[in-house]
C-alpha cells in the first residue's frame, strides 16, 4: 500500500472502491438522506469530517492501541467525533441539523467509518490515511449527491430547493418516499454494472463474507472465543 | 493480567481525551444551540412581535384574563406581551396569536389555525398592526366573513386588554351581556341577576328599554346611561329625581293589555301577517313575515332553509314604532343571523314609516335586509288596513 | 385506557407504519445481506428484538438520571454505542456459557448487532421521541418485530429471486433492492390507518 502515491489513495475511495457504489457500504444513510440534494451532500460532508478525522486520531494511535481492545477505541474515538461534528451542525446549520436527525447519530454506526479504521488507517501512516479518509469521504458524499440529484429533480422537480419551473407538472413523488429511494438505488448499480462491464460492484456477494466488515466481525468472534 | 490493566489504561485515557474534546466542543456550541433552539421555539411569537429579543411564558393561572387567552409571553426585554388566544368564528375553532407593545399598540397579530370558510382570516391580521384600542375598532369587516372578522376583532381587543393586565393595570373585561346584568343587578338586587326584556306595546318617554325581574320581584327601566329599579309594588329607590315618571311607566306596562284581532275578517293580510293584536291605548302589534335569503330563489335555491323572517313590531297608530324583535328567522349563518340580534333589529326601535328604511344594513346579506325591511313594510301596511276596518 | 391505546398506536406504527427497515432503512445491511434463508432470517430478527429491548432497560435509564442530570447530554451517543457493544458480548458469553443451543441459534448474529444502526438507532429515537419508559419498551419491541417481520418476508421473496433468471447487470443487489422497493412501497398502504385505528 505505502508506494501508492497520494493521488491513487485518494481517488482510490471515489472511483475504484466508491464505498456507496461499488463496495455497498452505508446503506442506510444512502437511502435516507438522499431525498434533497442538501441533506444528502451535508450527510456526506459530516461523514467526511467524521472519516477524516477519525482516520487520522487511529492512525496516530495505531502504534498504542492494543490489538484486543481495538474495536471499543474505534468506536469510542468514532462516536466522539461524530459527536462533535454533530454539535456543530447543530450550532452552525440548525436547519442541516433538523433535516439528517437521527442519522446524524447514526454516522457513528456507518460501516464505511469503522470498516476503513479496520482496513486502512491502523495499518497506514498518518498522511495516507487522512487522503484515504477524504477520498472515501468525497466517493460517499459524490454518491450520495448523485442519487440525491435523482431523487429530487424527478421526484420534487427541484435541486437543492430550487424549483426547476417546466418540470413541475411531471413529478414523481414516488422517488422521494421510501420505496423510491431503494428503486434508484437498484437502478444504480445496475447502471454501474453496465458502465463497468460486470466489474462492479466489486462484491459479488453481498452477504456478510462478502462485506469489508466481516474481517472485523469475524475476528471479534475469534477475540471473543480466544477470551 | 499485565497487559490486560494496560490495555484498559489505554481505552480509558483515550475515552478520557474524547470526553475532553466533547466537552470543549460542547463549551463552545452549546449557547449557540440554545440560542437556535430558542429561535425555532420563538419562530410563531417572533412574527407576530418582530422586534423581540426573547420571549417567556407567563403564568395565566392566578390572573383573571378576558376568557378567550390561553397563554401569554412576556418580551424579556420588556417590550411587550405575546398573546395567544382561542375563540369561535364561523362554526370553529380560531388560534390567534397577537403581539401588543407596552404602549398598548398591536405589533402584530396572526392565525395560527382555523376551519374558516374564506380563507381571508390568513391575511386578515396584518389590518391590526400598529393599531391601538381605538384603531382596532376601525379595522374593517370583510364582507362576507362578518362573523370571523368579528370574532377575530374581538380577540385581537382581549389580547389589548390583557396585555394591560399583565403589565399590572385594570380593565373591564366583561363582556356588554354581563356588564348589562351587573347593572341590572344593581338596580334590583331583588332581582338576583334574572331579568328578561319586555317588549314594549306602550310608548314611554325618555325611557330606551324595560326589563322585567324573572322572579316577579320588579322592573328595571332603562334610560341611557341609567338604569333605574322599580319594585313590584311600584316604589322607585331613594334619591332617583323624578321617580314618579319610572313609577307611572311601570304602572302603564302592567295596565297594558292586549286584545286578538281576528284576521279572518281580512283576507288581504292573511298571506303577510301571522298575527295583530291591539292595545286598549291604540297600539298594534304585528307579526309580519318577510322573505329574505331564505326564500329568494324559493326551493330551487335553498330548500332546507325555506323560511321566512318573523318579526314582531307594536306600532302607535300615527306608524311609529314603539318596539321591534326578531320572531324566528333562518338566515345563512354568520352572515344574515345576524337579524336576530338585537344590535339589527334595535335599529327600527323610534323609526316611522317615513325612515325605518334609513338603517344600517348587514354587511354580506343585503337579501336579509331587504326580507326585514320588507316584513316591516307589511306590518306598517297591515296597521293601516286594520285601522281603516276598526 | 388512553395510555392503553397510546401503547398500541406506538407498537402498530413502529411494525407498520414507520417500519425501521422499509421506510427509515435503519438495520437495512442484515436486511440485504443475511436474509435468505428463512430460519437465518428469523434468528437475526428475533436476536435483534432482544437486543434492542435490553439496551433500552439499560439506556432510558442511563440517559434520565445520569445524563441528563449530571448535564452530559453530548455523551449519550458514545455511552450508548459502548452500552449496546457490551451488552452484545456480555449476551453472548451468557448464552455460550448457559444456553449453548440457542448460542448456537442466535449467537452467530450477536456481533453483527453492533454495528446494526436499528439498535442504536431506536435508544436514541426512544429519546429524541420523549417517550416514557413503557411506551419506549413497546417501541423497542415494536421496531425489533417490524425488522423480524420485514426479514421473514424478505428471506421469502429472496429465495425465489434467486431462482429466478434476471437479466445480468440487475443480478444480486440491484434486483433485491427493487424487490425491497415493492415491498417498502406495499408498506406504505398502512400509513394513515394506524393513526386513526380508535378514531
Amino acid at each position: 500500500m505505502k508506494e501508492k502515491s497520494s493521488l491513487s489513495v485518494l481517488l482510490n475511495g471515489i472511483i475504484k472502491e466508491n464505498p456507496v457504489l461499488v463496495l455497498i457500504l452505508g446503506t442506510c444513510p444512502t437511502l435516507a438522506t438522499t431525498t434533497t440534494v442538501d441533506g444528502a451532500f451535508g450527510m456526506g460532508i459530516a461523514a467526511l469530517v467524521v472519516l477524516v478525522c477519525s482516520n487520522v486520531f487511529i492512525s496516530l494511535l495505531r502504534k498504542v492501541i492494543p490489538e484486543t481492545m481495538r474495536i471499543p477505541c474505534y468506536i469510542v474515538i468514532i462516536a466522539g467525533f461524530v459527536t462533535m461534528v454533530k454539535m456543530m451542525i447543530q450550532a452552525f446549520l440548525p436547519s442541516l441539523y433538523e433535516a439528517l436527525g437521527v442519522y446524524l447519530d447514526l454516522i457513528t454506526v456507518n460501516c464505511i467509518i469503522l470498516g476503513r479504521a479496520e482496513m486502512f488507517a491502523n495499518k497506514n501512516a498518518v498522511v495516507a490515511s487522512a487522503l484515504d479518509g477524504v477520498g472515501m469521504g468525497l466517493g460517499f458524499t459524490l454518491s450520495l449527491t448523485v442519487m440525491s440529484t435523482i431523487r429530487e429533480v424527478f421526484g420534487a422537480a427541484s435541486f437543492a430547493g430550487i424549483a426547476i419551473p417546466f418540470m413541475q407538472d411531471y413529478k414523481i413523488e414516488f422517488l422521494t418516499k421510501a420505496p423510491g429511494g431503494l428503486l434508484v438505488y437498484g437502478l444504480l448499480i445496475a447502471l454501474i454494472y453496465v458502465v463497468t462491464q460486470g466489474k462492479a460492484p466489486l462484491k459479488k456477494s453481498f452477504s456478510c463474507e462478502g462485506c469489508p466488515n466481516a474481517e472485523f466481525c469475524n475476528s471479534q468472534n475469534c477475540d471473543m472465543k480466544g477470551a | 493480567m499485565k497487559k490486560n490493566i494496560k490495555n484498559l489504561v489505554v481505552f480509558v485515557c483515550i475515552c478520557t481525551v474524547i470526553t475532553l474534546l466533547l466537552a470543549t466542543t460542547n463549551f463552545i456550541t452549546a449557547p449557540m444551540i440554545e440560542k437556535n433552539q430558542n429561535a425555532l421555539a420563538n419562530k410563531a411569537l417572533l412574527e407576530v412581535m418582530p422586534n423581540g429579543k426573547g420571549f417567556e411564558n407567563v403564568d395565566i393561572t392566578k390572573l383573571t384574563l378576558p376568557s378567550t387567552v390561553t397563554e401569554a409571553y412576556r418580551e424579556t426585554d420588556g417590550q411587550g406581551y405575546v398573546i395567544k388566544l382561542l375563540t369561535s368564528g364561523y362554526g370553529s375553532d380560531m388560534v390567534i396569536m397577537c403581539g401588543v407593545d407596552s404602549k398598548g399598540v398591536v405589533t402584530g397579530a396572526v392565525c395560527l389555525s382555523s376551519n374558516e370558510t374564506l380563507g381571508k382570516e390568513k391575511t386578515y391580521g396584518e389590518n391590526f398592526t400598529d393599531k391601538d384600542a381605538a384603531g382596532v375598532d376601525g379595522v374593517d369587516t370583510i364582507t362576507g366573513a362578518t362573523k370571523t372578522t368579528e370574532a377575530y376583532k374581538n380577540a385581537v381587543k382581549d389580547a389589548l386588554n390583557a396585555a394591560i393586565i399583565l403589565g399590572g393595570g385594570s380593565v373591564d373585561i366583561r363582556s356588554e351581556e354581563e356588564i348589562l346584568f351587573d347593572n341590572l343587578n344593581t338596580a334590583l338586587p331583588e332581582g338576583e341577576k334574572k331579568f328578561q326584556k319586555l317588549f314594549l306595546t306602550e310608548e314611554l318617554d325618555n325611557i330606551d328599554a324595560v326589563y322585567a325581574a324573572e322572579n316577579q320581584m320588579g322592573y328595571v327601566i332603562v334610560q341611557g346611561e341609567q338604569f333605574i329599579g322599580v319594585k313590584a309594588d311600584g316604589t322607585v329607590a331613594e334619591g332617583v329625581e323624578n321617580g314618579t315618571i319610572f313609577t307611572d311607566a311601570v304602572a302603564k306596562i302592567k295596565a297594558s293589555s292586549l286584545q286578538d284581532i281576528n284576521l279572518a275578517g281580512y283576507p288581504d293580510l292573511e298571506a303577510t301577517i301571522i298575527s295583530a293584536k291591539k292595545t286598549a291605548s291604540g297600539n298594534y302589534v304585528i307579526e309580519a313575515k318577510g322573505a329574505g335569503y331564505g326564500i329568494k330563489g324559493g326551493d330551487e335555491y335553498h330548500p332546507a332553509s325555506n323560511e321566512y323572517i318573523i318579526v314582531r313590531v307594536a306600532i302607535t297608530p300615527d306608524y311609529k314604532i314603539i318596539d321591534c324583535i326578531t320572531v324566528s328567522q333562518a338566515e345563512t349563518k354568520g352572515l344574515g343571523d345576524e337579524c336576530a340580534n338585537e344590535s339589527f333589529y334595535g335599529q327600527f326601535v323610534g323609526k316611522t314609516e317615513q325612515n325605518y328604511t334609513e338603517i344600517d344594513a348587514i354587511s354580506g346579506a343585503t337579501l336579509t335586509t331587504d326580507g326585514y325591511k320588507q316584513a316591516i313594510e307589511r306590518a306598517f301596511a297591515a296597521v293601516k288596513v286594520l285601522k281603516g276596518g276598526a | 385506557m388512553e395510555s392503553l391505546k397510546i401503547l398500541i398506536v406506538i407498537l402498530l406504527s413502529s411494525v407498520l407504519v414507520d417500519n425501521y427497515v422499509l421506510s427509515r432503512f435503519l438495520g437495512i445491511c442484515p436486511f440485504l445481506g443475511v436474509s435468505k434463508k428463512i430460519d437465518q432470517a428469523v434468528g437475526m430478527g428475533v436476536a435483534v428484538t432482544i437486543v434492542m429491548l435490553i439496551a433500552t432497560v439499560v439506556t432510558w435509564p442511563i440517559q434520565y438520571f445520569v445524563l441528563n442530570t449530571l448535564n452530559l447530554g453530548y455523551l449519550q451517543n458514545i455511552v450508548f454505542i459502548l452500552i449496546i457493544a457490551s451488552l452484545v458480548q456480555i449476551l453472548e458469553m451468557f448464552l455460550k456459557k448457559f444456553s449453548p443451543a440457542l448460542h448456537k441459534g442466535l449467537g452467530v448474529y450477536l456481533p453483527l448487532i453492533t454495528t446494526n444502526c436499528a439498535v442504536l438507532g431506536v435508544t436514541i429515537n426512544n429519546i429524541l421521541d420523549g417517550y416514557n419508559f413503557i411506551e419506549s419498551m413497546v417501541s423497542s419491541l415494536g421496531c425489533g418485530l417490524g425488522f423480524l417481520l420485514a426479514m421473514v418476508l424478505f428471506s421469502g421473496l429472496r429465495s425465489r429471486i434467486d431462482d429466478t433468471q434476471v437479466p445480468a447487470p440487475f443480478k444480486g443487489l440491484a434486483v433485491t433492492l427493487i424487490a425491497a422497493s415493492f415491498i417498502s412501497l406495499a408498506f406504505m398502504g398502512f400509513s394513515g390507518i394506524v393513526e386513526n385505528i380508535f378514531a
